[in-house]
Formats: structure tokens, sequence, C-alpha cells
């Protein structure tokens, strides 16, 4: 029966959406990843490579590919561009020395042909650290502002406490079936 | 319009649609690309290209899938070195998998990726599955750690895996005991340090025979092979090894049995060899043996290969044993020629009569080879069982009277060494012998032929005109032949001189005036001069008494055999050459047995292959174009041409008062030397240094110094033999130096130095030897010679030994040429913290040939002018400071050739020191 339902719902264009989750290292990408996906907060140790799982949220079907943030690793981050659906940046709002890094390499990746029609959430993780950057700064410093066509939208989040995720979801989810 | 649409990449053919099919989001299909993408692998097409869309389908549940993706992984991370960092991930979770299958499959895949990249982040998982609860997992990881060693040897040291790997040792599961093992001996094997990883002790040994018993043949291999290379503590230890192995004989594994026979070969080595135990095990190594030589041609003939070296280490074990190396009809000639090799070495007087008759039989047979083996084969054992030797040299007769020309030939060639064992005993047989010499044709039989004419010239009547014989096409014959023909005809001459003396003169002027071959021509020129000094002598040197020869001329020497006797079982058992003959690259460790019980010594230091890396690098070359062999004896200079007049005479102990060699100058020289040995003790000696270290001299410690006695410049050696053998012959050159320092007389060195032994001596120099300027200026480059080896070092000769007994300049001289000598050839230097005043230091350097010309006093401080000379002829001209109270002296030197400064103001500070 459930391969039969599963036909049907192939036939109605409920495809498994890809989303990548990118950013530098230790933005807290594979401890999103993992509290998506059993809603805990698993140990994690460098992501020397990737993480790929299969994320269910409101009936909906995600494919989600954390992938190391690492100098070394970031090179390979454009061969996974291809037929992504959505982009989760996220970004350590207590790290500031780096926030121009995470800029940077943000643009750069925008730039990509292959992503034009991606649409963008920026997480701003680490919100339970003190002394770490609002939101606003966060968007200020990414320069997010000058962002031309392109659906995205910020949000505050902590993945240790598990704040902002399922926001960040939600909208994420109604931009996907929007688009459609 | 731009060019650079050529190289944008196709999105077309077959590796496009492969790499969207990668990218499916259907498992089915992504399993199918993956399949296709191997496929395409195996048949050798270049798929590297979609390497990352086959790295993104690792990770997965599907088990088939996953090993398809290692399986790529393994086979092109290699040339993907960058990007192979995306899978590290992967394997990091792998080895963290519920299902031992997937942990240990991703521990062993991380094995086979040979890219540095990585290697430091797959240290952790496998650290993790070295310690994992699964069996499985534990063996795999550790072959893992033989493979990261191979990699990066300094790596699986730092992450302290040899310390998990000998945990592994003692695992409760005998399959990852075995498996540690084989990766600790094949680590092991890689180290470059020389030095084992991991010592062995008898906790860990005890573990290794308790695993024995229950792992696999391949695994028992690996604990016996690693067995072999422990060291027992005592015979007691080594006995209980023997004991828990022995079962190990019975094995279906032809390889199992002969590890098993390797561990016990070698532990045998430190029981006493009457006990019996010893004896037991000695009969119960038959039967294993007798029966490896009942399986496929392969196996025998490894087996026959490897029971050669044992019969040679132990004749006993299979003494009883000679009917299975009897020969097949049906053998193939390669086992035909080792049986019938080990059958000589079996063969005792017991079973004599068994082995002739088979020997005869086979000298029937076809096939060329092993027919002339068969033959020699009669022969050894003619020399090796005195006994039989009567019964021998019938049954090679009879094979001559076959008329069979190669069987004649090669019997002829074994008679010849039958009368040199057995002289003056089965001569009557040489006429049987003179009647084939027509069909003899291979210069081996013709050389042996003419040996025995020579030799039993006075008991054949036509001896001269069978030599004759020969002699017609002298020109045309092996050398071989022509040598022994020139020393028959001599032979011969001596023996019956009255009418065979035309023949000698013809064989004589063949020998030196009509060959090109030196050694004809020496050994002609030699016997020419001694027939025509002193018959007599002559007689003396060419009919002296011949040592007897042994059997054991084809036996392996005594040290290959023991390094061999550890390869059992391994290709070297096969090759009967050491593993660094034909392996390369691995200078490896030298296998030796172990010492037998209760010897003092332990011989199981490995016998460092050390080679003697000279000090500079033009030692080499300088010192390898001199000629070792002989100390030049600069000297006494014999004139070129007199060597073949008086020199010979003189050599052979003929009448020594026809010359009057110039010997005699330095003969006296040595003898004035002996007597005023002790006139001048005070003259300063620089301490003996260490010159050539025992380890790269193999064994052979020099240290040494220089003096100056009685007008002579001596060089002071202490020789200490470290080796385990006696050394002999030595000998010394130097190379040219500043000085011509050369040896004035050969080095007369205790010989043989016994082991252990020490051993002064003092050398005699001249300085009339060949001059280059070394730097630095006293620098000196030795060779020395002994049975073993050429030896190089370089050392320093302190200055004062040149210092000349007629350095004592004139006054008015001394003061014109210091005038003279202008002042840029002035150098100063700070003789420090010396406590001696005026007097004692003319006194000091008087003793050394420094001469004080003047001493004046200015304002409170004493100006000492002195003078030396070089032997060389170089004047040094020194004025010192002294002040009183201050312990510094002020030496200001003045000479034309100021490069002598820096020795002299060195020995100035030795002399005063001292």
């Amino acid at each position: 029966m459930g391969g039969l339902l599963s036909y049907f719902r192939n036939l109605l264009g409920s495809r498994e959406m890809r989303i990548l989750i990118l950013g530098l290292d230790g933005a807290g990408k594979t401890t999103i990843l993992y509290r998506l996906q059993v809603g805990e907060v698993v140990t994690t140790i460098p992501t020397i490579g990737f993480n790929v799982e299969q994320v269910t949220y409101k009936n909906l079907k995600f494919q989600v590919w954390d992938l190391g943030g690492q100098t070394s690793i970031r090179p390979y981050w454009r061969c996974y561009y291809s037929n992504t659906d959505a982009i989760i940046y996220v970004v350590d709002s207590a790290d500031k020395d780096r926030i121009g890094i995470s800029k940077d390499e943000l643009l750069y990746m925008l730039r990509e042909e292959e992503l034009q029609g991606a649409i963008l959430v920026v997480l701003a993780n680490k919100q339970d650290m003190d002394g770490c950057m609002s939101v606003a700064e966060v968007h200020q410093a990414l320069g997010l502002d000058a962002l031309k066509n392109r659906t995205f939208q910020i949000f505050k989040t902590s993945a240790v406490k598990g704040e902002g995720l399922d926001s960040a979801m939600d909208w994420l989810s109604n931009a996907i079936q929007n688009k459609k | 319009m731009t060019d650079s649409k050529y190289f944008t990449t196709t999105k077309k053919g077959e590796i496009f649609e492969l790499k969207s099919e990668l990218n499916s989001d259907k498992k089915e299909k992504k399993r199918e690309a993956v399949k296709k993408v191997i496929a395409s692998m195996t048949v050798g097409k270049d798929v590297s290209a979609l390497f990352p869309d086959v790295v993104n389908c690792m990770q997965t549940d599907n088990l088939e899938l996953k090993k398809l993706v290692y399986l790529y992984l393994m086979n092109y991370a290699k040339s993907q070195p960058d990007m192979a960092i995306m899978a590290v991930n992967t394997f990091v979770k792998d080895c963290e998998d519920a299902n031992p299958l997937i942990r240990a499959l991703a521990v062993r895949t991380m094995g086979c990726i040979r890219v540095d990249k990585i290697t430091e982040y797959l240290c952790e998982p496998l650290r993790k599955c070295l310690k994992d609860e699964d069996p499985y997992v534990r063996k795999t990881a550790a072959v893992c750690v033989a493979k990261l060693y191979d990699i990066n040897a300094q790596l699986v040291e730092d992450q302290g895996f040899l310390d998990q790997l000998k945990d592994l040792l003692s695992d409760s599961n005998p399959m990852v005991v075995a498996n540690a093992v084989a990766a600790l001996s094949e680590m092991n094997e890689a180290s470059t340090s020389g030095s084992p990883l991991i010592e062995m002790n008898a906790q860990t040994i005890n573990k290794l025979l308790t695993a024995l018993n229950e792992c696999t043949e391949w695994g028992q291999v690996f604990i016996l092979d690693s067995l072999a290379n422990y060291s027992p503590k005592d015979d007691r230890e080594a006995q209980s090894i023997c004991e828990r192995i022995t079962p190990r004989l019975a094995h279906a594994n032809a390889a199992v049995v002969l590890s098993a026979v390797k561990v016990l070969m070698k532990f045998m080595e430190m029981l006493a060899s009457e006990s019996d135990f010893v004896s037991t095990l000695t009969k119960k190594l038959a039967p294993p043996l007798v029966t490896l030589l009942s399986s496929e041609p392969e196996v025998q003939y490894v087996a026959l290969r490897n029971i050669n070296l044992i019969v040679q280490k132990r004749p006993d074990i299979l003494k009883h044993e000679m009917k299975v190396f009897f020969v097949k009809y049906n053998d193939p000639i390669y086992f035909k020629l080792e049986k019938l090799d080990i059958m000589i070495r079996l063969a005792s007087q017991s079973n004599i009569a068994q082995v002739l008759s088979e020997l005869k039989e086979y000298a029937t047979e076809v096939d060329v080879d092993f027919v002339r083996k068969a033959v020699r084969a009669i022969g050894r054992c003619a020399i090796k069982v005195e006994q039989s030797a009567e019964r021998c040299v019938s049954t090679l007769l009879d094979l001559i009277q076959t008329k069979v020309n190669y069987v004649v030939q090669e019997a002829i060639v074994v008679i010849k060494d039958i009368f040199r064992k057995y002289p003056n005993k089965y001569e009557s047989i040489i006429s049987t012998l003179c009647e084939n010499l027509d069909t003899l044709d291979e210069p081996e039989a013709r050389a042996s032929m003419i040996w025995i004419i020579g030799e039993y010239a006075e008991r054949i009547d036509n001896a001269d005109e069978l030599l004759e014989s020969f002699l017609e096409g002298f020109h045309d014959e092996n050398t071989q032949v022509q040598l022994q023909l020139l020393t028959a005809i001599v032979k011969l001459f001596l023996k019956r001189p009255s009418d065979t003396q035309e023949l000698v003169q013809q064989v004589l002027s063949l020998a030196t005036q009509d060959s090109d071959n030196p050694d004809l021509r020496d050994r002609g020129f030699i016997y020419w001069r001694l027939l025509s000094t002193d018959p007599a002598a002559a007689k003396e040197v060419v009919l002296a008494e011949k040592p007897l020869i042994s059997e054991e001329t084809d036996l392996l020497e005594p040290t290959l055999l023991d390094e061999l006797i550890c390869h059992i079982s391994s290709l070297a058992s096969v090759y009967h050459k050491p593993p660094t003959a034909f392996v390369e690259g691995r200078a490896g460790l030298r296998k030796s047995l172990p010492a037998r019980a209760g010897s003092q010594e332990n011989v199981r230091e490995p016998a460092a292959e050390a080679s003697v890396i000279p000090t500079q690098e033009s030692l080499i070359g300088d010192l390898l174009s001199m000629d070792i062999s002989a100390p030049t004896v600069i000297s006494n200079p014999t004139p070129a041409v007199d060597l073949l007049g008086g020199g010979l005479d003189t050599l052979l102990g003929g009448d020594v008062g026809t010359t009057a060699p110039p010997i005699n100058q330095s003969t006296s020289g040595l003898l004035g030397d002996i007597f005023d040995f002790t006139p001048t003790p005070t003259m300063y000696m620089v301490p003996k240094i260490m010159w050539l270290p025992a380890d790269k001299g193999k064994g052979l410690e020099i240290y040494g110094s220089f003096s100056r006695k009685g007008g002579q410049i001596f060089m002071e050696f202490t020789f200490t033999n470290k080796a385990m053998q006696a050394m002999t012959g030595f000998a010394i050159q130097l190379n040219k130096n500043s000085f011509g320092l050369t040896p004035a007389k050969p080095l007369q060195v205790l010989s043989p130095l016994p082991p252990g032994a020490t051993h002064e001596c003092s050398l005699q120099l001249a300085t009339t030897g060949g001059v280059q300027r070394m730097e630095p200026l006293n620098n000196l480059q030795v060779a020395i010679k002994n049975n073993i080896d050429v030896f190089y070092f370089a050392c320093l000769v302190p200055m004062n030994v040149y210092f000349a007994e007629d350095g004592q300049m004139d006054k008015r001289l001394f003061l014109s040429t210091w005038k003279e000598i202008p002042a840029q050839n002035e150098l100063q230097y700070t003789l420090a913290n010396l406590n001696l005043n005026a007097d004692g230091i003319v006194q000091k350097m008087q003793q050394n040939n420094v001469f004080t010309i003047a001493k004046r006093n200015v304002e409170g401080q004493d100006m000492l002018y002195q003078s030396l000379k070089l032997t060389n002829g170089i004047w040094v001209l020194n004025e010192l400071k002294i002040q009183p109270g201050n312990p510094n002296i002020t030496l200001s030197l003045k000479s034309r050739a100021l490069d002598v400064a820096p020795g002299i103001f060195q020995s100035y500070d030795n002399i005063l020191h001292s």
C-alpha cells in the first residue's frame, strides 16, 4: 500500500526537497541538522565532509545536506549546488571576528548560477550566548539589505535550546510550497 | 566570441548521463548508476570525473550500495586526493554504525585509501575500532594499523597505535591475536629503525601460544613466524615453547608445518644437544618433512630446498630417511638435482652401499645434466665416506668403461679430487684414465687430466709424450688448461730433468712470450726464475705437499646457513640467499640463530650492515684509486727494473747475499729507534682518541694518536676487535697529505687479532710521501684493511710532531728574518690560563723541539723569542710576552707560510697545558 501511496504522491509532484545547510565551521550546522531530524542535541565533532539526512517536517520531506565549514572543504560546496531548493545559512552570532568572512562566503555562494532559484534562510545561531550579536546586527553585518531577487528571511535561533528553529522551518515550508 | 566554449564540458555522453543518474532522487536509479560506474571502472574506463557524485551516494542504509561506493573510493581516492576529504565524515559515522559489518568495512576501506591529506582524520575512528566490542572489527582494524604504518610510520607511533596493537596480542579472540601478530610482523619488517617495534615478553608469547591452537591456518603461520623471532630467556622457556608447538607438525597445511619446523630448528639451538628432549624432537621432525614430499610438485620443491638446509644444519633428523630422497623416474629434473644433493649430504657409512647403487643407476640415465651430477655425487661420496672410497673408485672405473663421453669426463674430474683426498692409494687406475685422453674435450676434464699426469709424472712412462701432445694446440686451449699444462710440465721437469728440458723451455716460452694472458705470463716468469736460480728451491715450491681437501666445499657458509634457517618457509630458503640479496630497499634485520644454552656471548645482536661513511666526500675517491692490498714502503724504493732480477730471489729465499737491498737502511733506523725508545719520554703526545668506532669498522675499533720519538714520527694505535671472529691481514694506506706523511714500514698488528682482544702498536712514518694540501692543513685520510673490509677515516695530525730537531736558528739570522718577514705575516694568539714562568716555558718547549733564541725583560715583562722548523722546511718565529701575575700569555707568530699558524697555536696550547 505504501508504495502505491508514494506513487500517487509523486504524481502530484510532492517530491523530496533538497536543502543545503552551509556556514563557517563551528556555526552549529550539524547540531541544527540533528535537532531537526531527531529533536535532540547530539554531541558533534567537526564535520570533515558531509552529513545527509531525511527530515520530515509537517508532512514535507526534506533531504538535508550538512556540509563541513572548514576552509579546506568550502571549495567543494559547489559540488552540491545543483537542484537545491533552499539554503539554510548558519551564522555564529557570537563570532564577531569572522562575520566578515561569513558574509564573503555567503555572497560568493549566492552568485552561483545554480542557486539562483534557491530560497535562503539565514539563521543567526547561538543566540543563547552572552554578548552575541542581535538579529539586526547580523542582518546588517551580512549586508542582507543589498539582496535583490531572492526569497529570504533571517531568524534568531539557538540550536542547543531548540529556539527559533520551528518558526524558521514554518517559514521555509510555506515559502517552498508557495513557490510551486 | 571567445574560444572558451571549447573548454566547457559537454552536457552529453556517458559520463554526463551517469552523473545525472547518480544525482537522481530515486534510490533504485542511483544504485543502478553506481553499478554502471563500477562496471566502467573495472574494465578500465576513467570514471574519476564522477568522484563527487559517487561520494554523495556514500551515506546510505543500503549495504550493497555502500560497498560499491567504497570500492570506487579505494580506486580513485588517489587520483582525487583533495576531494577525498569529503568522504571522511562518512567514514567516521560508519565506524560508529550499529552494524559491525559496516564498522569493519569502513575501517578496512579507510586503510586502503592511501591519501596523506586524510590519514590524520582517520586516526580517531581507527582508535575506536581497535577497541570495538566486536572481534571482527578489531581484527580488521589491526591490519589497518599496518597499512597506516606503510603510509605514515611516524603517525602510528605518535598516535599510540603500537600500544593498542600490543593490547590486541592478548585479545580473547584468537583471530584478533593472529591479525595483530601479522600486522606487527609486517611493520617490523618495514621498520627503518632496525629494531623491533614491540618487544615480545614471556606473557605475550604465552597468549600467542594459546591463540595458536584456535585460529585459522594462516593465522597459525603468522603466530609461528613471530614466535621464531622471539628469543626465549633460557632453555627451559625454549623447551616449553617447543613442546607447545610440536602438535603443529601434524597440520595439513605445509606452510604451518614448515613454520613450526623453523621455530623448532631455531629453539633447538638453545637446548643442550645431548638432552632427551632434543633427541625426541629430532625424531618427531622427520615424519612431517617426509610427508611434505608427497604433496604437489611445487610444495615438494619448496620442501626439498628447505630440507637441504635442514640436513646441513642437523643431519640427524633425516639420517634414516635416505630412501625418500631416491630419485623417481618421472621426477622433474629440478627435483632430481635437489634430491641428489640431499642424498650426498645424508650419505654415511651405514647407507653408502645403497646410495652408491642408486647413483650408479642414475649415471646411466639419459638426462645429461643429471648424469653429470650423479657422477660427481659418486666422487663426493668417496671423499665424504672414507670407507666407501674404494667402492666409489671402482664404480667410477666401471663408468669410464662405458666410454660415454660426458660420463668419462665427469669421472676424471672427480677422480682428480679423490687423488687429492687419498694420495698414493688409487694411482693404479691412472693407466685406464690415460686411455681416454683423446676423448676429453671439456676444459675442466682436460685440466684435471693434465693435473693428474703432472702430479704422477714419475709413474707414467710416457708423461712427456702425453703432455707434449697437449702443447701443440697450446694457444687454443682454455686458460685453465694452459695454466695446468704449464705447471704439469714444470713438475715433470723437476721429476725427470734429464729428458724434458726442451719441453719445459718450450712451454715457458709459450707462456711468457706468446701469451697475452697476464696470469699465465706471471706464472711462467715465476717458474722460469725459480728454475734458473735454484732448482732445489723450485722443487720445494712446486712439489710442496698439498693440503688435504674435504667434502665441505659445497656446504653453505655456516653464518649464511644459520641465517637461512631463520628464514625457513620463505623465498630466502628456496633461493638459499639472504633476503637482503634479492629484496630491494629493505635493510631489515639480519636474523641469526640464538646462542647455544650456557654460552656467555649473546649472538642475537643483529649484525649491523655497517658501511663506513667517510667523513669527507673526497676521501673515497682518493683512497679507492690507491692500491690497498700492500702497504707501500716508500722509504726504500726498489728500482722497477730489478723486479725480475734480484727481487724475486730475495722474495723466494734464494741467495740473499746477491742483492744488497736498501732495506738495511731502514732496518738500522728501526734498531736505532728501539734502542733510544726512552730518551725523550717527555715529548708531548696528544691523548689517543677514537678514530674508527666499532660499528663503522665492522667490529674493529681504533683509537689513535701521533707522537715524535727519536726524530721520527709515529702513529700510535690501539686496535680492539669487537667482532665475533678473529681479524687478520692488517694493512694501512695514507692518502696524500700536506706534509707527505707515509708509512715507513708495514703495519705490524697482532695477527690474528682474536675477538675481544686489544692490541697496541705504533707505526713509523716518513715524510717522503706524496704531498697534497689538505683542509684543514693537518688533516690525514687513512685507510685500514683487514680480512673483513677496508675502512676509511680521517684524523688530525697534531702539528708538534712535525717540529724538527734542527729548529734552532742562529741569533742574528733570527733577528734579520724577523725583520724581513712583513708585518702582515704576523699573527697573534693568547695562551690562556698558564701558570708557568718564562723558564718553565723555555724548558717545556725545548723538549718539543721549539728552541728559545733569546730572552729579554722589558718593563717587567719577560719576552721570549723562539724558533721552530717543520719537517718540510718551513721556519716559524715566535715571540712570547709574559707578564708576571697574568696567566694569559701573548704569542706573536711570524712565518712566510701563515697556513701553519693555527696548528702551531694549538700545539703551543697543548704542550704548555700538558
